[in-house]
């Protein structure tokens, strides 16, 4: 159960880039898939999310708590993705950034509780009416991390998500980032080539091409 | 690191096109004040009063003519600005967009009027789409007698206008993508479960209004002051405001002056006021927007005119091609009666003759067009030049200050002012200093519309060259000048050449300026067209309006050749 990928590989003009990749990640539990770059994880991650270039075939099967995932367009999958940058809309403040993520159906004084709340988890309460331009790398990290939760998504991908920050922001970030990830009780899939980033104890896969 | 001495002269650039558009578009407007007031020495009125104001008022026909004017110009404005946001949430890098992108030039650069009467050749009742379907479908032996063509509430007007701003607005908008990150939002926004369309709805077009603010404002007050579009399509009694203020401009009666500076002012508080409410509207938009944007629905009922908006911007490229046809093909045509599908005797005796008879009004076109886009680029450069330059010296001790901050605005005066309203006040004023009808200030009225669009057109290209190559350049030869001719412009030939070729198709567009600086002494292939337009035989206007045509066509053509032979050899400059 869970997400379970499934004797996946992606094939470009012909040829597979990667070995057939099978995972099952159990909810709260962080797979971490390493590599050198241009080894082809982030392409697997874009598999997951829904986003592949059209140049990519994929095989194989992804399915998320039991629903196959690959005939749905990428706003179908339910799934967060936590990209290097932080993304936030830097038109809209912070209060209007994570109100963006929540779902439709709850309604509005339950949307400001959920906001609230949300910023207070990371230390941020009464950044509401902020400008993101005006937070500090690490904030927006959070900031960005919270907007996808709000989301309320069934997994979450993290695309080197701590890449751009500097050493000693990432461990605090990090933790932040796995112990939300445990909180809300996801599956989550990590790509990075920084084995520091790798949680004690998750799952490691990774991507190997056998020649031949 | 590279400051030469003497680069914080480069500020004359933007100083003088400045001071150009502020002095001219001031002096034009001054020139119909004061004869809206009475006051023209020329023709002995001398005694302030509003006179003209009541007549103007009182004109039979002044009512109507303004409703058409709002009716066609505001709608075609909304619908030209709606189709345009539509279509780029649709269409944003799929085929469709791709395809418009490479046609864009070439739609770009028909002139106005060409397309105005292939337009009518093509809808009016005798026209090619009736004769398609006639009389199989309609069994019309005989043109119906519908009042399409210069319909009274200005419809086929407004529909030429949409189909021409379109591209407009696209190009504008195709600039101002690139300095927004839409790839990378459109990823954020469809992880957080939005449709594409939502995410255009509700993040990336109020981020993208702002860079087209002045463009739209632009549209506006094109679509209500057009005059060649409006001769050719419009309604005729009584016609469109500009083409009313037009007729009095040019009546031989000269006291029709002072009520053709009256109407010329009323009409640019029109599009002040209308421009005026469309920013009222845009911030209301802004402040009841806040709740839409964060109410989290995802699902968007735009999804649902998807198929529509994909078919009327087929058919505005249609149009436009089939609108060139109908042309090729009447230019051609000897004989050709009413239901057949075309022509039943060809020939090339209207095209011996309109190229003889056309030989003067194309070289003055010619000269004024290549003048006026030498002049243009020369101006553009030098402004570009200005900004890169204070740009780079924004930290260091010689701190250059940029003066191309407030360059903009200026340079959209000329289009946001009503053509007539104030090349109809250069013009009087010109005649009160007995300087009117030289080919110079010919020249200047057309330098001020060619340079706004070629400065639109180079912008992007020219601020985004790799600097390190300058530099670079700069460390080996030490001579501004000689890296800067030697090196960079070279180097971005193409995008020169192309702004080039965009001015001189602006230039040989115009039909106000021409007429009314022109002091009706200079004949261009426009002013022809637009003469020929009403009633002359519709063989030789199809060869004046091809001829119009494809004089910026050729220069196009030219400006996409001749990097490709230059540089036949050198791989890194075949982008």
């Amino acid at each position: 159960m869970s997400l379970e990928l499934e004797k996946v590989s992606i094939l470009k003009q012909g040829s597979t880039i990667f070995d057939p990749v099978n995972v099952v990640i159990k909810p709260g539990e962080i797979a971490t898939v390493m590599g050198p770059s241009g080894c082809g994880k982030s392409t697997l991650l874009s598999a997951v999310s829904g986003s592949l270039d059209p140049v990519f075939t994929l095989k194989g099967s992804i399915r998320l708590y039991g629903q196959d995932l690959l005939t749905l367009p990428m706003e179908g999958r339910n799934i967060g993705i936590l990209f290097q940058d932080d993304l936030l809309f830097p038109h809209m403040n912070i209060g209007s950034n994570l109100g963006f993520a929540i779902k439709e159906k709850i309604s509005g004084e339950q949307r400001k509780q959920m906001i609230d709340k949300a910023l207070k988890t990371a230390g941020l309460e009464g950044f509401e009416k902020r400008d993101p331009s005006s937070l500090s790398g690490g904030q927006k990290a959070r900031i960005s991390l919270l907007r996808s939760l709000l989301a309320q998504p069934s997994a979450l991908l993290l695309d080197e998500p701590f890449s751009k920050l500097d050493q000693t922001l990432k461990a605090k970030i990090r933790s932040f980032v796995f112990s939300m990830i445990k909180k809300m009780n996801i599956p989550a899939l990590l790509v990075t080539h920084d084995p520091m980033d790798c949680p004690g104890g998750g799952m490691i896969l990774n991507l190997n091409k056998e020649e031949g | 690191m590279m400051q030469m001495p003497g680069q914080e002269k480069s500020r004359i650039f933007p100083v003088f096109v400045m001071g150009l558009f502020c002095i001219t578009v001031m002096a034009g407007l001054l020139g119909t004040l004061l004869p809206s007031i009475n006051y023209l020495p020329v023709i002995g009125h001398t005694q302030f009063s509003l006179s003209p104001w009541f007549d103007f008022f009182a004109y039979p026909g002044f009512q109507t003519s303004l409703f058409v004017t709002l009716f066609s110009g505001l709608t075609a404005s909304f619908g030209a600005v709606s189709l345009a946001f539509l279509f780029i949430s649709f269409s944003y890098g799929n085929a469709l967009w791709k395809f418009f992108e490479k046609i864009l030039s070439s739609v770009l650069s028909i002139p106005h009027a060409a397309f105005a009467i292939g337009f009518g050749f093509l809808i009016a009742p005798s026209g090619w789409l009736v004769r398609m379907v006639s009389p199989a479908l309609t069994g019309f032996i005989d043109p119906p007698d519908w009042i399409i063509l210069n319909d009274p509430a200005g419809i086929s007007l407004g529909i030429a206008l949409v189909i021409k701003e379109f591209p407009f607005l696209i190009m504008v908008t195709m600039g101002a993508l690139g300095q927004l990150d839409i790839e990378k939002i459109l990823l954020a926004g469809r992880a957080l479960g939005y449709k594409k369309e939502q995410i255009w709805l509700k993040i990336l077009l109020p981020r993208l209004y702002p860079h087209l603010r002045l463009s739209i404002f632009a549209v506006i007050a094109y679509s209500l002051s057009v005059v060649d579009i409006a001769i050719i399509l419009g309604p005729s009694s009584p016609p469109t405001l500009a083409v009313l203020i037009l007729k009095w401009f040019n009546d031989p009666d000269v006291s029709f002056k002072l009520l053709a500076a009256a109407g010329s002012l009323f009409l640019f508080f029109i599009v002040l006021l209308s421009i005026l409410l469309v920013y009222l509207i845009e911030r209301s938009v802004y402040f009841f927007s806040r709740s839409f944007v964060t109410n989290g629905k995802r699902n968007s009922f735009l999804a649902r005119i998807k198929p529509m908006v994909f078919f009327i911007v087929m058919c505005t490229i249609g149009f436009t091609i089939i609108s060139l046809v109908v042309l090729a093909i009447w230019s051609l045509t000897w004989q050709w009666r009413f239901p057949d599908f075309l022509p039943a005797v060809w020939t090339l005796k209207f095209w011996v003759k309109g190229l003889i008879s056309s030989f003067d009004p194309v070289m003055t076109t010619l000269f004024t067009g290549m003048a006026a886009a030498f002049i243009g680029l020369v101006l553009t450069i030098g402004c570009l030049e200005h900004d890169v330059i204070s740009r780079k010296n924004q930290a260091g001790h010689n701190k250059v200050r940029n003066y191309n901050r407030y360059l903009p605005y200026f340079l959209y005066l000329p289009l946001l002012v009503p053509q007539i309203t104030f090349m109809a006040g250069i013009q009087l004023l010109l005649v009160i200093m007995k300087m009117d009808g030289y080919w110079v200030t010919l020249l200047g009225a057309h330098l001020l519309f060619v340079l706004p669009y070629m400065f639109i057109a180079l912008s992007a290209t020219y601020l985004a060259f790799d600097q390190r190559l300058f530099d670079q350049a700069m460390l080996l030869k030490r001579s501004y000048t000689s890296v800067l001719f030697q090196i960079k412009l070279p180097m971005l030939l193409k995008p020169i050449l192309f702004s080039f070729a965009i001015g001189f198709s602006v230039s040989v567009a115009q039909y106000i300026p021409t007429m009314l600086v022109g002091a009706g002494r200079f004949a261009t292939i426009t002013t022809e067209v637009v003469n020929l337009a009403s009633g002359s035989d519709r063989r030789a206007i199809a060869v004046y309006a091809l001829i119009q045509q494809f004089l910026p066509m050729m220069i196009y053509a030219l400006a996409i050749i001749f990097p490709k032979i230059l540089y036949y050899n050198k791989k890194g400059m075949q982008v």
